[in-house]
């Protein structure tokens, strides 16, 4: 196993210099630099513009500045974001764990809902739940996150005032310390009554928002993989041997069906992230996502290279796991790689 | 770690619990904001968004009328002009108070001219201890010719600073009232170099003003608290509260929900329904602002004053600022808007009247059909939404009168530059004021500037410039004004360029909100704001 983690970990590696290089190349091919851009009307005297720009260290040749990125980022350091001069990892430190609780909000709830919804829609095939399960799907599949968010916005929030418009906690009432980042325990931590409550209740539509995606392509790649899981031999056999249906689906039939799905769980995680740059966005929520767009308006060469290094890594990372998850639901592909 | 470092600022622990317990009794005002601050050093900082995160915690030497341009006593409650306008005499208030209990500071000693000494020194002389602290960028201080103007600073005693200039200038009590001059607390910076965490200088602020700074979210919140020692127009709420909120649709959706009570930059498409809700309240008023299409006078045929007017004639104003600013814009005729001191409103108008127009063109020898190109804004700017938009209308109207306009463009930086230079022969392009001085406007048609490329009309007139130099030197304001609406009218005769529009600035409030006043540059301040 530890074989087979080492291999795979092995094989990022071209994946992150090729991924280093296109970001550090993609942001220099923009026009405008970030000194510049920055300056109105009044622009900036040349003086000026040359100290700022060797300071920066621009002024030096691109593959001059590339290989002393490299250097630092192999010495652990993103550099210091040029519109704040925080340093890049411990701005994205701030801010990824807000976007992780949102991802991991909207995966639990694409999870749960999809995959029971999908295991119901395979049994009862051809059913009213299936039909309307399928076209809800393609529907949520191909939904524009934007208009989904301020849909139910407009709707649940302004219309019905079910749930908060935006953030994370009720500003006017609760006030605390936020040691964690994450708002569901920050709020338990900080003790006050009704802080968890509010915390939950803003997550609620961001959740659903981000979730929506990978809701109906779990779904869908639940029916499928279990409606031809239940036509197999080892299903009948089951059947045969007299258990009861319910433990047929969920122990022999669902098991070998989930295999695909936890690899579409994996590959929905970029798309995650990409999502939550929206939803971010939508809900005010202070992630990473609306980081990165920000600083592409501003030419922040550190923030778009160390954020994007940084998120691909936990991307990798995530399907890393998924793939030894794999390797362990399924033994073939383990020893068989 | 940011957090560690907020944990600092706010006191951490036990106090800031109570603190967050006791909110929910205390009065909040909260403002939806569209963004995160570069910086809470204002000095460092370039964009509104910044300004207004920093402004709560800060004062100046001088000070803006809350709602208006004109400027009084800030910390210095007055000044004495001598040597000709060359040499300023500010003395300061005592008794002033900087925050205590933010990052651990506590000040051992009330504001005084060494302050003052701090806060200009850092961004003037790079031998300064915290010239080089956080990329040492001082747009504004440099934007505002701070350098050029400066002789020396100096104290005469703790309260009295004597400011020496290179020559007489009196917009520069205007520049002290901006909020890249706000005044520091010299203590706090020498107990955060002691302790080797100068960078924490500009992240947890610490100033004299109406708020103290609490605890910052990056893209989540900025909480400041009262201060309940403030020398001015004190605060009417306990708690402000930044709820940052960057799409404009949410926002207004957080202010219809009570979520927050005002709302920064309601869109266009908006503005029906805010007024139609009797929960909320609109307010506008001109922006501190014009765009306007300016001819290269150097370049025929617009080196003739006949030439410019024809041009003045044969656009169709009120459909550009129907069709490209959306209700968000007012026609313009002087470069300054009108929520300006010094405003000539008899200045009159060019009418739209194309057959007149061809009759001059004609008249002044151009022939038919003329040539030229347009310039037109690359991005979107405060006085322009849509420069490619307009400069389509532009182009339709001047094919009536047999003009054939090639529209170019560039990136923003290079467009600026080739503009400076004179590449154009027409182009868009504006302005947005700075410390609203009409000098700070009126400069850009000036010889001076004609040379140094803002003036990117490079149009220089004898009349006009000697009113402009003469008026920078004057401390009565009468005397300036007269001189200013002189050049109006002149400006308008010769036509160097044509105005656009001011940009209409809207603000969108719940009902409950009482006291606010619209800034004419576009700032958001809250002292004297209340909740009812």
């Amino acid at each position: 196993m530890i074989k087979f983690i080492l291999r795979r970990l092995f094989l990022t590696l071209p994946t992150f210099v090729a991924l280093m290089f296109v970001t550090f190349i993609a942001i220099r091919l923009v026009p405008g630099d970030p000194v510049e851009v920055r300056t109105g009307e009044h622009g900036i005297s040349p003086e000026r513009l040359a100290y700022f720009r060797h300071e920066l260290g621009l002024d030096q040749p691109v593959w001059k500045q590339f290989l002393d990125y490299v250097w630092n980022l192999l010495h652990g350091d993103f550099g210091v974001s040029l519109s704040s001069n925080v340093k890049v990892l411990t701005e994205f430190l701030t801010l990824f764990p807000a976007t992780l609780e949102l991802a991991f909000a909207g995966m639990l709830f694409a999870v749960v809902l999809g995959v029971p919804a999908g295991v119901i829609a395979a049994v009862k095939r051809g059913s009213w739940f299936d039909h309307t399960l399928m076209g809800a799907a393609v529907a949520g599949f191909s939904m524009p996150i934007f208009w989904w968010g301020l849909l139910l916005i407009m709707l649940v929030s302004e219309g019905w005032g079910l749930t908060p418009v935006s953030g994370r906690i009720d500003m006017i009432k609760y006030y605390f310390e936020a040691p964690t980042g994450f708002m569901l325990i920050d709020s338990l931590l900080s003790g006050q009554k009704g802080a968890f409550l509010s915390a939950v209740h803003h997550l609620v539509l961001p959740m659903i928002v981000l979730g929506t995606v990978p809701l109906a392509v779990i779904a869908r790649m639940t029916r499928s993989s279990m409606l031809e899981v239940l036509s197999e031999d080892y299903v009948r056999t089951a059947r045969a041997k007299g258990l009861s249906e319910f433990r047929v689906i969920t122990l022999h039939a669902l098991r070998n069906a989930l295999i695909p799905v936890v690899t579409v769980i994996g590959l929905q995680v970029g798309g995650l992230l990409a999502g939550a740059v929206l939803t971010e966005t939508i809900f005010s929520w202070p992630g990473v996502g609306k980081w990165l767009i920000d600083s592409i308006g501003r030419r922040d060469y550190p923030i778009l290279q160390g954020g994007i290094l940084l998120i691909s890594f936990l991307v990798i990372l995530i399907n890393l796991f998924i793939d030894v998850l794999y390797g362990a639901i399924n033994p073939r592909i383990r020893h068989g790689a | 770690m940011i957090n560690k470092t907020l944990k600092h600022a706010a006191g951490l622990g036990l106090a800031v619990l109570m603190l967050g317990a006791t909110a929910v009794s205390a009065k909040t005002l909260v403002y939806c904001s569209e963004g995160s601050p570069e910086s809470f050093t204002p000095a460092m900082n370039g964009t509104g968004t910044s300004f207004d995160a920093n402004r709560p915690v800060f004062d100046k030497l001088t000070a803006f009328e809350r709602g208006g341009t004109n400027v009084g006593p800030g910390l210095a409650t007055s000044w004495d002009v001598t040597d000709g306008g060359k040499t300023l005499t500010f003395h300061l208030r005592k008794g002033v108070k900087f925050h205590s209990g933010v990052n651990g500071f506590k000040p051992t000693r009330d504001f005084n001219a060494d302050d003052v000494l701090f806060s200009f020194n850092r961004q003037w002389k790079d031998t300064h201890p915290y010239f080089k602290v956080s990329g040492g960028k001082y747009d504004y201080f440099n934007d505002m010719d701070m350098p050029a103007l400066l002789d020396t600073i100096e104290k005469t005693d703790d309260y009295t600073v004597v400011m020496k200039l290179k020559e007489p200038n009196m917009p520069i009590l205007a520049n002290l009232a901006m909020d890249f001059a706000s005044i520091h607390s010299a203590e706090y910076a020498d107990m955060l170099l002691k302790a080797g965490k100068p960078e924490q200088f500009d992240q947890i602020p610490v100033g004299t003003g109406p708020f103290s700074f609490v605890a910052y979210q990056k893209d989540a919140m900025i909480r400041f608290k009262k201060n309940p020692d403030y020398f001015g127009e004190k605060a009417l709420v306990d708690d402000l509260v930044f709820a940052i909120t960057p799409d404009p649709t949410a926002r207004l959706s957080k202010l219809k929900a009570g979520e927050c009570h005002f709302a920064i930059a309601p869109r266009p498409a908006d503005l029906e329904e805010i007024k139609k809700d009797k929960a909320l309240s609109l307010i506008s008023q001109s922006g501190l602002n014009v765009s306007y299409w300016a001819f290269n006078t150097e370049k025929p045929p617009f080196d003739k004053k006949e030439v410019r007017q024809a041009f003045n004639m044969a656009i169709d104003h009120d459909a550009l600022i129907k069709e490209v600013f959306l209700g968000s814009g007012s026609s313009a005729k002087n470069l300054i808007p009108p929520t300006l001191w010094s405003y000539n409103d008899k200045v009159p108008a060019y009418s739209f009247d194309p057959e007149k127009a061809k009759a001059m063109l004609k008249a002044a020898g151009v022939t038919t059909p003329l040539e030229i190109d347009l310039w037109y804004l690359p991005v979107q700017r405060p006085y322009n939404p849509n420069g490619k938009r307009m400069a389509e209308m532009m182009q339709a109207d001047l094919a009536k009168i047999g003009v054939n306009a090639k529209l170019v463009t560039y990136e923003w930086g290079e467009y600026r530059k080739r503009m400076q230079k004179g590449e154009h022969m027409t182009g868009q392009l504006g302005w947005t004021g700075d410390n609203g001085d009409p000098d700070n406007f009126f400069f850009l048609r000036g010889c001076a500037a004609a040379k140094g490329g803002l003036n990117v009309t490079k149009w220089c007139n004898k009349e006009y410039d000697d009113r402009l130099n003469k008026a920078k030197s004057l401390s009565d304001i009468k005397e300036r004004t007269k001189l200013y609406e002189e050049m109006q009218v002149i400006e308008q005769q010769e036509a160097p360029d044509m105005k656009i529009a001011h940009s209409i600035v809207f603000e969108a409030m719940r009902a409950e909100v009482k006291g606010y006043k619209q800034s004419p540059f576009g700032s958001h301040e809250f002292q004297g704001v209340d909740v009812k």
